[in-house]
């Protein structure tokens, strides 16, 4: 390949999207500077590292914990993290007795805030059908064993809630202060399709 | 309304906007551990009572407080707020024979999806 990619037509959806902001902004009711904010706040500003100070926190601290657990929204803010798609938060805990794991399966709720923007397969038709009537199967093609006498809790965020889970602790972890711990814990695990 | 500015959307962004709606001071209709069954209407609008959990029968899990009826305000007809509960159903109650029988699914559902069971 030469590397001339520009030469190629670009896709529908590529085209539909310009189309789209350009008459929002020509109609003016988007200004192309409001584009480009939302763009690098989601690109570079909000993302999974967020939930995983949130979890190692929760690791590191039982009070902390018990707030998170009983109130997700504020136990959040507390670590600054609050606002568009995080308005009202729920902590899920997995346990050796229940492995969460979240969808939604009428579009794509996602808890921005502390997740970023959702994953594409997240988005996808098969991971939405199929995580709520066969979880195990989806589990296990994420490299995710879950035991037959293991409750699968599927939450579909099907209202205005928004759900990370707080995956277990990794054994061997004891030592570890907050920073070390949050590097362990991912995006997928605060889905809930791994474990860590 | 006026254009979307930057500083607008940044706003916005951080301050979020909830769907949430100040409690009427009525009682839920149902407490943690209410069985209910959703309602199996099908209706042509838009609902967040997904097709697979329609007509079936679950227990009240949470209660997540007031917020408005996507089904009502999407079509401009108001904003209808009500409660909002978490319904656990089993594997076996939504897909028969082929769920798992460690299998639970939640979803977050409006009273006026729920009748008593």
């Amino acid at each position: 390949m030469s590397g001339h990619r520009h030469n190629a037509p670009e896709s529908d959806i590529a085209l539909r999207v310009k189309a789209i902001e350009q008459l929002l902004t020509e109609k003016g009711i988007v200004d192309p500077a409001a584009i480009d904010l939302v763009v690098d706040y989601y690109e570079t500003r909000v993302g999974p590292r967020n939930g995983a100070r949130v979890v190692a926190r929760a690791w590191s601290d039982p009070d902390y914990k018990a707030r998170l657990l009983a109130e997700a929204t504020p136990a959040i803010a507390e670590l600054g993290f609050s606002g568009l798609q995080g308005e009202d938060m729920v902590a899920l805990e997995n346990t050796p007795e229940v492995h969460n794991v979240v969808v939604c399966t009428l579009c794509s709720c996602y808890p921005w805030p502390v997740l970023g923007l959702p994953p594409v397969w997240y988005k996808s038709p098969p991971y939405r059908a199929r995580i709520v009537r066969e979880p195990r199967a989806v589990l296990a093609e994420f490299g995710t064993r879950v035991a037959d006498d293991v409750e699968v809790r599927v939450w579909d965020s099907s209202a205005e809630l928004r759900y990370m889970v707080l995956p277990m602790r990794p054994a061997g972890t004891e030592g570890l202060d907050e920073e070390a711990l949050a590097a362990l814990v991912t995006r997928d695990g605060m889905i809930g399709v791994t474990a860590l | 309304m006026g254009e979307l500015t930057a500083q607008k959307l940044a706003e916005i962004i951080a301050r979020g906007s909830t769907k949430r709606r100040p409690d009427d001071g009525a009682p839920p209709r149902f407490a943690v551990g209410d069985r209910v069954r959703t309602r199996n209407d099908h209706p042509p609008h838009h609902t967040r009572l997904p097709r697979y959990a329609m007509g079936r029968t679950g227990e009240i899990v949470l209660l997540h407080g007031t917020f408005l009826l996507p089904d009502s305000n999407a079509r401009h007809l108001g904003e209808q707020p009500q409660h909002c509960y978490g319904v656990r159903f089993t594997g076996k109650e939504l897909w028969g024979a082929q769920g798992h029988p460690a299998d639970r699914v939640v979803l977050d559902l409006f009273d006026a999806y729920l009748e008593p069971a």
